[in-house]
C-alpha cells in the first residue's frame, strides 16, 4: 500500500513538473489541441499572435474547446530570438509566460533592433520574478527546454514560422501560414460539430 | 509539332489533376485559409473560391487529357496560371512569407515556386499558341480544298 502511494505521489510530482514546463493554455481535455511553433522575432509571429491567436483565445481557449500548446521556435536567421525564447520559457516556470509572450510580441520591433530582451522581458515582472526569470533564463535546463521544443518543430516538419498544427481526434491538419482568423474560425467549428 | 502539342497538353493535365487531387483530399477551408492568406479577396470570395477552385481544375486536368475544346481549355488554363502567378509575385515581392497554396499545404512561397508557375505559365502559353495555330492552318486548308473544289 505504501509503495503504491508513494508511486501515486512520484506520478503526480513528475505530472506537475511536465505541466510547469509546457506552456499550454486552455483546458487538457478539450477536443481540440493547437500547437503553435513561434520565434518571438519573425514579424509573422507577431501578426499571428495579435490578430488570430487574440480572438481565439478569448473566444476558444477560454472557454475549453481549444487547448493551445506554444512551442519555442528560434531561427538562426534572428539575432536575438533564442534569448528570447530562453526568457519566455524561463518565465513560464514563474508563472508569467502570457505576460512575457504579450510584451515580446507587443515591443518586438524595439528590441529586435536594440538586442534589449532582458528589458523588455523584466517591464513586466517585479523585481523578485526578474531576478528568478533571469537567472533561469541562463539556465542549461530552460536551454534544453528550447532545444526540446526545436527537436519537436524537426519530428513535426515545421520549416518556418509560425507554424499551426491543429490536432482533433488524432486527425493532423497544417493550418496555411498567414490564415486569418474568420476562415481559420469556421473551420475549427466545422471540427467542433464533427 | 503534333508531339509538343500532345506533350505539353498532357504535362499540363497532370499538373492541374494532382493540384486538384491535393486540394481535393483536404478539408476544403484549408484551401480557403490559403487563399486568404494572401489578403486580396473579400470573404465570402475567398469561400465560393475555396469550396469550387479545386473542381474547376479538375475540369481543366480532365478536358486537357481529352483534348476536347482544347483552344478555349488552353485560354482558360492560361489565364488561371497568370492568375496564380501574378498573385504569388505580388505576395512574394511584399514579403509576406505566405502558403502558396498550389498544391496542398506546407509549401511556402520562394523563387523557387515561382520559377515553377513561371514555367508552368510559359508551357500553357505555349499550348494556347500551338492550338491556335492548328486551328488556323486547319481552316486554312478547309479553305484551299473548298477553292479547288469550287466549279
Amino acid at each position: 500500500m505504501r509503495r503504491f502511494l508513494a508511486g501515486i505521489g512520484l506520478v503526480t510530482i513528475a505530472a506537475a513538473a511536465f505541466a510547469a514546463q509546457v506552456k499550454s493554455r486552455g483546458a487538457a481535455s478539450a477536443p481540440i489541441t493547437m500547437d503553435v511553433y513561434s520565434d518571438f522575432q519573425c514579424p509573422g509571429c507577431k501578426a499571428l499572435y495579435e490578430t488570430t491567436l487574440q480572438p481565439l483565445i478569448q473566444n476558444y481557449v477560454d472557454k475549453g474547446k481549444v487547448l493551445l500548446v506554444h512551442h519555442e521556435y528560434p531561427l538562426p536567421i534572428h539575432s536575438h530570438s533564442m534569448e528570447a525564447a530562453c526568457y519566455a520559457c524561463a518565465a513560464n516556470r514563474v508563472g508569467k509566460y502570457d505576460q512575457v509572450c504579450d510584451v515580446l510580441f507587443r515591443k518586438q520591433e524595439s528590441w529586435a533592433a536594440t538586442g534589449k530582451v532582458d528589458e523588455t522581458v523584466c517591464s513586466v515582472l517585479t523585481a523578485e520574478e526578474a531576478r528568478k526569470v533571469r537567472a533561469l533564463a541562463k539556465d542549461q535546463s530552460v536551454i534544453a527546454e528550447v532545444q526540446s521544443d526545436i527537436q519537436a518543430g524537426r519530428a513535426a516538419h515545421v520549416d518556418g514560422t509560425p507554424t499551426v498544427i491543429l490536432t482533433h481526434r488524432l486527425k493532423q491538419y497544417r493550418i496555411p501560414t498567414g490564415a486569418g482568423y474568420d476562415i481559420l474560425r469556421r473551420f475549427i467549428d466545422q471540427l467542433l460539430t464533427n | 509539332m503534333r508531339h509538343a502539342l500532345l506533350s505539353l497538353r498532357l504535362a499540363l493535365a497532370a499538373v492541374f489533376l494532382y493540384a486538384a487531387y491535393t486540394k481535393l483530399r483536404q478539408p476544403w477551408l484549408l484551401f480557403a485559409m490559403s487563399i486568404d492568406s494572401y489578403q486580396i479577396l473579400p470573404e465570402w470570395a475567398v469561400l465560393a473560391l475555396g469550396r469550387t477552385l479545386p473542381w474547376l481544375e479538375a475540369v481543366v486536368g480532365a478536358l486537357l487529357i481529352t483534348g476536347m475544346f482544347l483552344r478555349y481549355v488552353a485560354a482558360g488554363a492560361t489565364a488561371l496560371l497568370a492568375a496564380f502567378f501574378a498573385m504569388m509575385l505580388r505576395a512574394f515581392l511584399k514579403g509576406m512569407g505566405i502558403d502558396c497554396g498550389c498544391f496542398g499545404l506546407g509549401e511556402a512561397i520562394s523563387a523557387r515556386t515561382l520559377l515553377r508557375d513561371g514555367l508552368l505559365l510559359a508551357g500553357s502559353l505555349a499550348l494556347t499558341w500551338l492550338a491556335l495555330r492548328q486551328r488556323w492552318r486547319a481552316k486554312n486548308n478547309d479553305d484551299i480544298i473548298s477553292g479547288i473544289l469550287r466549279p
